[in-house]
């Protein structure tokens, strides 16, 4: 065990962990953070997606002793009233279905985005093929992250 | 101000039983009674003529549902057809989950389970009619609470956006301004429900209610439940049905931190198969997870322990050209059909175990007490464990608690109440509340699968071209026995399974079925036993009519329109509504148009039985090598009859086709030595992302009842892919088609 100060959204959370406690659990259980998602625990899903220092890494996959000095952005941190471009769009394209996988997708698109403003359709299956959402909200997440890129180009 | 905080506890009953309107009612203290924020402002008790409905003085209105949300959209849907009747302003309406200790008194019956109970298709069917006349009665006690007011009579007002106007002079009262007469006057015994054509929400592409939480996270799901003093258990099961546990050393999980004991359980069979298993419970998921890799367990299989897919497929090719075990459905002359005479074709189709697969791996907590049990987490049918936990426990029902939550995908796996029982087994043992979290390798090689199935198909003709036999042996490893046990009198599965899944004019048809015994535990998923027939039915017929040398959509077609409605085994199945959505899709698809070279179109249609709703799917595909296709265009064209919320519709068959497309393209669940072979994303691999076609919903606007519209999207997609693949040279027997070669770009 060991303690760490995770910066989750620019606030500070302090933890006591095993080292190699997959940073999903630390997010999740002791930091409170439930908005991201177990999914697979592999790196298969993308359910678990968030930022490390603005990349999207799969938290179920890296040990929280490799991401406490970094900055790490969950689905919390995006905007807590929906105002964040990326959750406009989602919005704007009724995208969730049962929601539980969006999180992660929301994450994955968010950081295409901030890389590549103007993703084409093939930047967008290369970005977001590696998040699986069961009930099938493909079509509607490539028409939001179009929105999305949209958006940001008029603020 | 108020006069009687206790009345908000005491909810009419409409009339009582014998005629008339009864609405839904509830018990004191139960359901849809949450405080909203304006309660303690409201100038007296809110109206609430329902379990489902509450109307507060300072205007806010709360729909509540009883149907589990797990993305096919209840939390909009239904409410939206309250909202309808009522005549409420919608953006004003909070939409709300009632808690399952609401107890729902209805005059009507549920169609199967409960009012909680959330499958086949069933929610806006069975809630339709109740929560139309909810809104109505709503609506009729405001609008006789103005008209009193205004001492006229009430067929000089008119109701629109949450208000009453007098036509006379345009006067106009809010609904939250009426409250405090209207809770004085009696629930309408009867009332008068809109024609749909004055529908103003119903028929509405409305956003969901319930994205905002969604997006930003805050949506609980089973998976967060977070309840004082817990602990987390994750579980080693036995890797074969109906074994047990022979010995358990658990001294390395000591040397982990944060490892508490290890708790052992026996399984369970019917009517719900449990695998016996070794809970590791520890202070947080992770500690358990790690202790569990360390565990050692010693398992006494049992003799079941040899099973395979390969012999069980085996089985069923040899018992499918025996005499079948259930006769199902016979027309005409059976015996002819067993002789067909003149031209005949005979194929065999066979379709893999699946898993659900949700992408929220299934998840319970449980707290058992001295006298009682409380459980909380996700389920579509929370009646159903009710009486297993009571017996198990030795315990009243009624001091059995389940606080539910929101579904991260559920298709028909929280149907099976497996995991609940296993939480409980488990927290009986220990004395704080447990968390018992499945990984995804224990979720894939631990479900409820889809039967494997198999089917034998025999057609024959005359020499001028007509129809004379269809015959359908269906072969499966049957979800009733294991609910029933193996002395079941309906081994089929609901519905008698293809006897009603055909709609074909055809004058001698043999319908059979035989369950082959396999020890993998089944359940439903998405579009169930539809699903598997429709896929050999669909394809068959497209096979007799290119042996034929028939158009396969005219001989559908020409099929169709002899075809008299089905209504025997308490079908309402009308051919010519399965003709006109086969035609939408083809006519969108340009099936008469010339094609680019190296395109072809499949086509399939059905009446999804139980709904009862209809849906066809035309793909084109390119073939861009031989075996080698790409998917060019899905189109879509559904008939649910009215369609509450086409918004909502769309998404149900957008989604269905990408869980149909990961069973026809590559969804497979093989068993050896009587053990789950696949046990990730990564062989059991659902559709990506990139691998998702465009596809265009149409669909046919109708005044019929309201159909479902969760798995009307699934049962055609395969039928129609092996049919473009058939069109171009070669097709696909089996599912999925990988197995035979099938490559796709």
């Amino acid at each position: 065990m060991a303690a760490y100060t995770l910066q989750i959204n620019d606030k500070q959370y302090k933890i006591e962990a095993d080292p190699k406690m997959p940073l999903l659990w630390a997010i999740r259980d002791l930091a409170g953070l439930t908005g991201t998602k177990y999914g697979c625990g592999i790196a298969q899903c993308g359910a678990c997606t968030v930022h490390l220092n603005g990349t999207p890494v799969r938290s179920c996959s890296i040990p929280v002793s490799a991401a406490a000095t970094q900055k790490i952005t969950t689905i919390e941190g995006l905007s807590e009233d929906n105002s964040h471009p990326v959750q406009q769009a989602w919005i704007a394209e009724q995208v969730p279905q049962c929601g539980y996988c969006q999180s992660g997708q929301i994450m994955t698109a968010t950081a295409l985005l901030k890389k590549n403003p103007k993703p084409t359709d093939k930047d967008i299956d290369v970005a977001m093929q590696g998040n699986i959402c069961r009930c099938g909200t493909y079509v509607r997440i490539r028409k939001a992250v179009h929105t999305a890129a949209e958006i940001m180009s008029k603020s | 101000m108020k006069t009687n905080i206790n009345r908000r506890n005491f909810i009419k009953i409409g009339s009582a039983a014998g005629g008339g309107l009864m609405l839904a009612f509830l018990l004191p203290e139960a359901g849809c009674n949450s405080n909203s924020n304006s309660a303690a402002a409201a100038a007296c008790d809110p109206l609430q003529p329902s379990a489902y409905l509450k109307i507060e003085s300072t205007g806010d209105i709360t729909i509540c549902f009883a149907r589990q949300e797990m993305g096919q959209g209840v939390n909009t849907s239904l409410p939206m057809i309250v909202a309808e009747e009522l005549d409420a302003d919608w953006n004003k309406v909070k939409t709300e989950i009632m808690s399952f200790d609401a107890k729902i008194e209805r005059a009507d019956k549920p169609a199967f389970g409960g009012y909680f109970t959330t499958g086949g298709s069933q929610s806006v069917i069975t809630d339709w009619n109740e929560m139309r006349r909810v809104g109505a009665a709503a609506k009729a006690m405001l609008v006789k609470a103005a008209a009193d007011k205004w001492k006229i009579p009430e067929s000089q007002c008119s109701t629109a956006n949450g208000a009453v106007t007098n036509k006379n002079n345009n006067a106009s009262l809010s609904y939250g301004e009426l409250v405090c007469d209207a809770i004085k006057l009696p629930v309408p015994k009867d009332v008068k429900l809109k024609d749909p054509k004055d529908f103003t929400l119903v028929g509405k592409a409305l956003p969901k209610k319930n994205l905002k939480t969604i997006l930003t996270g805050n949506a609980k799901y089973g998976i967060d439940v977070k309840v004082p003093g817990m602990v987390y258990a994750v579980v080693e099961r036995c890797p074969v049905l109906g074994g047990r546990v022979k010995s358990v050393d658990d001294s390395a999980c000591k040397q982990v931190n944060g490892f508490v004991k290890t708790i052992q359980f026996e399984g369970t069979s019917a009517p719900m198969n449990l695998h016996a298993g070794v809970a590791v419970i520890a202070s947080n998921v992770w500690s358990a997870m790690k202790a569990r890799n360390v565990l050692k367990v010693v398992w006494d299989e049992g003799n079941k322990n040899h099973e395979s897919t390969d012999e069980l497929f085996a089985k069923f090719e040899s018992r499918s050209k025996q005499k079948p075990a259930n006769e199902i459905y016979t027309k005409g002359d059976a015996a002819k059909a067993n002789n067909p005479v003149g031209n005949m074709l005979e194929s065999a189709y066979a379709a893999p175990f699946l898993a659900h697969g949700t992408m929220e791996p299934v998840n319970m907590v449980a707290s058992v007490k001295k006298d009682s049990c409380e459980v909380w987490g996700g389920s579509q049918w929370p009646e159903f464990p009710v009486p297993e936990i009571a017996k198990e426990l030795g315990i009243d029902a009624k001091n059995i608690k389940i606080n539910l939550a929101y579904i991260g995908g559920g298709f028909g796996r929280r149907l099976f109440y497996d995991y609940i029982l296993e939480a409980v087994k488990i927290a009986k043992q220990h004395e704080a509340p447990v968390k018992v979290i499945w990984d995804r390798v224990d979720d894939i090689r631990n479900d409820a699968y889809r039967p494997a199935n198999y089917h034998r198909m025999k057609a024959s003709w005359s020499n001028d071209g007509k129809m004379l036999t269809w015959q359908h042996h269906v072969l499966s490893t049957s979800v009733n026995v294991m609910l029933e046990g193996p002395e079941t009198k309906n081994p089929a599965e609901i519905l008698g399974g293809a006897s009603s899944d055909f709609w074909y004019d055809v004058p001698n048809v043999h319908t059979a079925y035989s369950h082959v015994d396999f020890n993998l535990n089944r359940g439903w998923v998405r579009a169930v036993e539809i699903c598997m027939n429709v896929f050999p039915i669909e394809s068959f017929i497209d096979e007799v009519a290119l042996k034929m040398k028939k158009d396969p959509l005219q001989f559908r077609l020409d099929l169709l329109s002899t075809m008299p409605k089905r209504t025997d085994q308490g079908l309402n199945q009308d051919p010519k509504r399965v003709a006109a959505v086969l035609e939408l899709a083809a006519e969108k698809i340009g099936y008469s148009s010339p094609r680019q070279a190296n395109h072809y179109i499949g086509l399939a249609t059905h009446a999804f039985a139980f709904c009862p709703s209809y849906a066809a799917h035309a793909i084109e595909i390119e073939m861009v090598g031989p075996k080698k296709f790409r998917i060019i265009k899905v189109i879509a064209a559904v008939d649910c009859g009215i369609v509450v919320n086409p918004d909502g519709m769309k998404n149900q068959i957008e989604g269905g086709l990408a869980f149909a497309l990961s069973q026809a393209l590559k969804g497979e669940i093989t068993v050896k030595n009587s053990r789950v072979e696949q046990d990730s994303f990564f062989n059991y691999n659902p559709l990506r992302f990139n691998e998702m076609p465009d596809i265009e919903v149409h669909y046919i606007q109708s005044n019929e009842t309201p159909g479902g519209i969760g798995e009307v999207g699934l049962p055609t997609v395969a039928p129609a892919l092996c049919n473009a693949l058939a069109a171009a040279g070669s097709r696909p027997y089996r599912l999925p088609i990988k197995k035979d070669g099938f490559e796709w770009v």
